[in-house]
């Protein structure tokens, strides 16, 4: 087997009583698009910033090429890192922004020169050179920033929550610059974000965090299509979680009862289920199908809003025990022709498609 | 219309708060431009009119003397509180806030503390005798007392004492107002600590440096206690100057050219600084 490129082995971070990392451990391949998702507190954060040396982790190591990395101050790991908020110097041009790593490198001029002219470029503000930071926008500046973090073709670069100060369209339009810079460089990036559609749109591999833990790591379709815990299966997508039993189980197999009565199985199993039994069952609402004839094996509902997104439309259903059970179905589908509040509907699923957390 | 009413509307407000400037306006008029008027015209009135009092101030070598050691004084005063001010004031703004509260009350209270007090303080600590002098000989470092009072380095260390607040706390908002993220990303850029300061805290704290360093070159251009106490009486400082003109000579033309010419002095530096540090302009 070949060293892993980047190689994060158990990383613990605590201050004082708190734990904010507890156990992070990843391999990341050489160019590999590497996204850290997660809610605020999740470690996800603090994780990048060990990598940086603004932290050291109270335990674990980093490898790149298979040399630890937690020796060497942060001005000597030559690693690129784009910030979340706007930390362009602000005395300085952009092109003396950029040229500000080159210049410390004690690079020749001219070397200089053409390096920040092509790393201006490559974030599409050519002819910047002489702007003041103040005098650009948000997106600008963070444009800049990634081409100051890119100018010395820095191994790895990392990204903590940089659009999160921008607004949503500017936000599209610079994710789409940054996949096309990760496939023109080549770089291999490590980003932070608590968005999962960003962490969907950017990344090759996404770690979802909780905890300070790593839930789960794999491609964004991995994750929706076959999530390893209860909590990724409620970051990535929208999900609806009914309280059931696992009553039998064999080879990742449950055969769970629900509440009211009614027996499913051959649903997928995550974790052990304990003596008790008591598990989750996952039902993503697209993956729902409605129906307003009574169908045996289905769950009962009532039928208690209906919304129209555009091409879909979101049914909000809840059972007889009060649980919430949200179905999407697209639009003009005929279940949904004259479907009136208060009315009762029976909701079926293809078991395979369902998930159970024990 | 109603754009006319609008703008008159805009109009009267304004002419209601001038109103309320006007009894600001009157003081400033009768307690400083009056007196200053007066003496600007007495110092080339008196005792005849003409320059002749500008003429022997800046034409005798005695005067030029003064100036000279006013400029010194204040000079490295500036510089020595930088250097000494800026550690401190760097070092409030990054310590813990309870922390910083409490030396920041000391800095404040010092202020507070009457000055001839302070001054007289210096005195007792700097004199032949005193407990600098005793320590230094104690520990075999010196033979014989250091002139350390009655003279320039006496009135250059007990002025440094008193300006060190003025550059303290200008430096300490403007540090604290630099984002410590821009200084994570240089680090990441590959700037060691020494670059890390001297290429981005030092260029980002200069406003402060500036504002605190001309406050400190223009008080102490005209400092009057701390000089007449600790400096001696043939190493004279401008403010002394025209104190002996106007009270023991009774010269009020000699006495009010060698105040405007330092007015002059100081209203140039301000200027400068104006157009060249301006933080509201942005730069």
């Amino acid at each position: 087997m070949t060293e892993p490129f980047l190689s994060i082995r158990g990383i613990r971070k605590s201050y004082g009583p708190v734990t904010a990392v507890k156990n992070v451990s990843m391999d990341i391949a050489e160019g590999e698009f590497m996204t850290f998702l997660g809610p605020s507190g999740s470690g996800k954060s603090t994780t990048l910033y060990v990598l940086a040396g603004f932290q050291d982790p109270s335990g674990g190591d980093i490898l790149l090429k298979g040399r630890s990395l937690l020796s060497t101050p942060s001005h000597k790991r030559n690693i690129g890192m784009v910030f979340q908020r706007y930390t362009l110097f602000p005395h300085l041009t952009v092109g003396e922004n950029v040229a500000f790593p080159l210049r410390i490198r004690r690079r020749p001029q001219a070397e200089i020169a053409e390096r920040v002219k092509a790393a201006l470029k490559l974030v599409r503000l050519e002819g910047f050179e002489d702007r003041m930071p103040a005098l650009m926008s948000g997106g600008q500046q963070q444009r800049v920033a990634l081409a100051r973090a890119l100018v010395y073709n820095p191994p790895v670069l990392l990204m903590d929550e940089p659009l999160s100060a921008l607004d949503k369209k500017l936000r599209e339009e610079i994710q789409f610059e940054i996949r096309r810079i990760h496939r023109e460089t080549g770089v291999t990036i490590l980003y932070v974000t608590h968005d999962q559609e960003e962490a969907l749109r950017l990344s090759d591999r996404i770690a979802v965090f909780s905890q300070g833990e790593v839930d789960q790591i794999g491609t964004g379709p991995e994750l929706y299509a076959n999530p390893a815990t209860r909590f990724v299966a409620g970051f990535i997508g929208d999900s609806n979680f009914l309280d059931a039993t696992v009553v039998a189980s064999d080879a990742g197999k449950a055969k769970l009862s629900l509440g009211d009565g009614s027996v499913v199985e051959g649903v997928p199993l995550h974790g052990t289920s304990t003596a008790s039994g008591k598990a989750s069952l996952m039902l993503r609402p697209e993956r729902l199908s409605l129906s307003r004839a009574a169908v045996p094996s289905g769950i009962a509902v009532t039928v208690r809003d209906i919304t129209f997104l555009g091409n879909n439309v979101e049914v909000s259903t809840a059972t007889p025990a009060g649980v919430d059970l949200a179905v999407r179905l697209p639009f003009g589908h005929e279940a949904i022709s004259n479907l009136a509040r208060g009315e009762d509907a029976w909701l079926t699923f293809d078991t395979a498609s369902a998930h159970a957390f024990a | 219309m109603p754009v006319t009413l609008a703008t008159d509307t805009v109009k009267i407000t304004r002419e209601r708060k001038f109103g309320y400037v006007v009894p600001a306006l009157l003081l400033i008029v009768f307690f400083f431009i009056v007196p200053v008027t007066m003496l600007l015209l007495r110092s080339v009135l008196e005792p005849v009119p003409g320059m002749q009092n500008y003429a022997a101030l800046l034409g005798s070598t005695t005067y030029l003397r003064v100036f000279l050691n006013t400029f010194l004084v204040a000079g490295v005063v500036t510089i020595v509180s930088i250097f000494v001010g800026y550690p401190v004031a760097w070092l409030l703004a990054i310590m813990p806030e309870k922390w910083s509260r409490i030396v920041l009350a000391i800095i404040i209270l010092s202020m507070w503390t009457n000055l001839l007090a302070r001054t007289y303080a210096w005195m007792v600590l700097l004199q032949r005798t005193g407990v600098i002098n005793k320590t230094l000989m104690a520990l075999g470092l010196i033979d014989k007392p250091l002139a350390l009072v009655n003279n320039l380095v006496g009135v250059t260390i007990g002025m440094t004492y008193i300006m060190l607040p003025f550059v303290i706390l200008p430096l300490m908002g403007v540090i604290r107002s630099i984002d410590p993220a821009i200084l994570r990303a240089a680090a990441l850029c590959g700037a060691g600590k020494l670059q890390c300061f001297l290429r981005v805290l030092l260029p980002l704290s200069l406003p402060g440096i500036v504002a605190g360093a001309l406050m400190v070159f223009v008080m102490s251009l005209g400092y009057f206690v701390t000089p007449a106490l600790l400096g001696g009486t043939s190493n004279m400082m401008l403010a002394e100057l025209v104190a002996q003109f106007v009270q023991s000579l009774v010269n009020w033309g000699m006495g009010g050219a060698a105040a405007l010419v330092l007015l002059v002095v100081t209203l140039t530096l301000y200027a400068i600084q104006l157009r060249y540090f301006n933080p509201a302009r942005g730069k």
